[in-house]
């Protein structure tokens, strides 16, 4: 497994799903906060809760846009370069919605295991306090 | 306590890309201050100082053989590839069961 792969059929119209897809406020809805706009080049940012080793933003570029066939953004979020690409099919009233994100393999994506998950979360709730009692 | 020491030392160790290198190239094969050397073109000492810094960290470990040492990256210690796809995967999951709400509630 060398990239995320997930296909879903959406009991929706392609064209709606494209607008869920390409449209900042809506993106923002079921996705992050953006400024994303349907421009081949522009770059962009989605926003969420910073993590250690990461400072919550994801730095994006749109590189290819089809309507409402195909979208495909860079995505470097923390120390991790990759690309995602959405391709939708239309299928009678549904949309065949085939998502994949890719680019994992590379030097840059090693980071301490404990900078994410129930490691670090441990660390902050547990660890750390402990450690604040034991100092005068 | 020590654990949080680790970290913060473990974050400093991975800012630099040098070293980030040399996690990676040391991820599967154990190499030398020589190989590393080579692999960076950069000085012995320069080398030396960034395994003495991922070791600090807990990022490497050590082994002697003869007058050679062997370094190696501690895998456990490390977020691979794969865990970054299972953790992708899981986020888009469940981004897109917010995306079919989403169009659920859409005009």
């Amino acid at each position: 497994m060398k990239q995320v792969y997930i296909k879903r059929v959406l009991p929706f119209p392609r064209d709606k799903v494209w607008l869920a897809l390409t449209d900042s406020g809506h993106l923002a809805q079921w996705l992050m906060k953006n400024d994303f706009e349907p421009t081949v080049g522009h770059r962009f940012t989605f926003l969420t809760k910073p993590a250690p080793g990461f400072d919550g933003t994801v730095h994006c570029e749109v590189l290819e846009l089809d309507p409402p066939n195909r979208l495909v953004i860079s995505w470097k979020g923390g120390p991790v370069q990759t690309t995602l690409r959405f391709d939708l099919v239309a299928q009678g009233a549904e949309t065949i919605l085939e998502l994949r994100h890719e680019g994992f393999q590379g030097l840059n994506n090693l980071l301490p295991r404990f900078f994410l998950g129930l490691g670090w979360k441990d660390l902050i709730k547990k660890k750390l306090p402990a450690h604040l009692a034991t100092m005068a | 306590m020590g654990h949080v020491a680790a970290s913060q030392d473990a974050f400093r160790a991975i800012a630099d890309p040098n070293r980030r290198l040399m996690l990676d190239d040391m991820l599967f094969q154990e190499r030398t201050v020589g190989d590393l050397t080579r692999l960076l073109g950069v000085s012995q000492p320069a080398v030396s100082q960034h395994i003495r810094v991922l070791k600090i960290a807990g990022l490497v470990s050590e082994r002697r053989a003869g007058r050679n040492v062997f370094y190696q990256s501690k895998p456990e210690t490390l977020q691979t590839v794969q865990d970054w796809i299972v953790k992708y995967t899981e986020f888009w999951n469940a981004r897109l069961d917010a995306l079919e709400k989403h169009l659920q509630s859409m005009d």
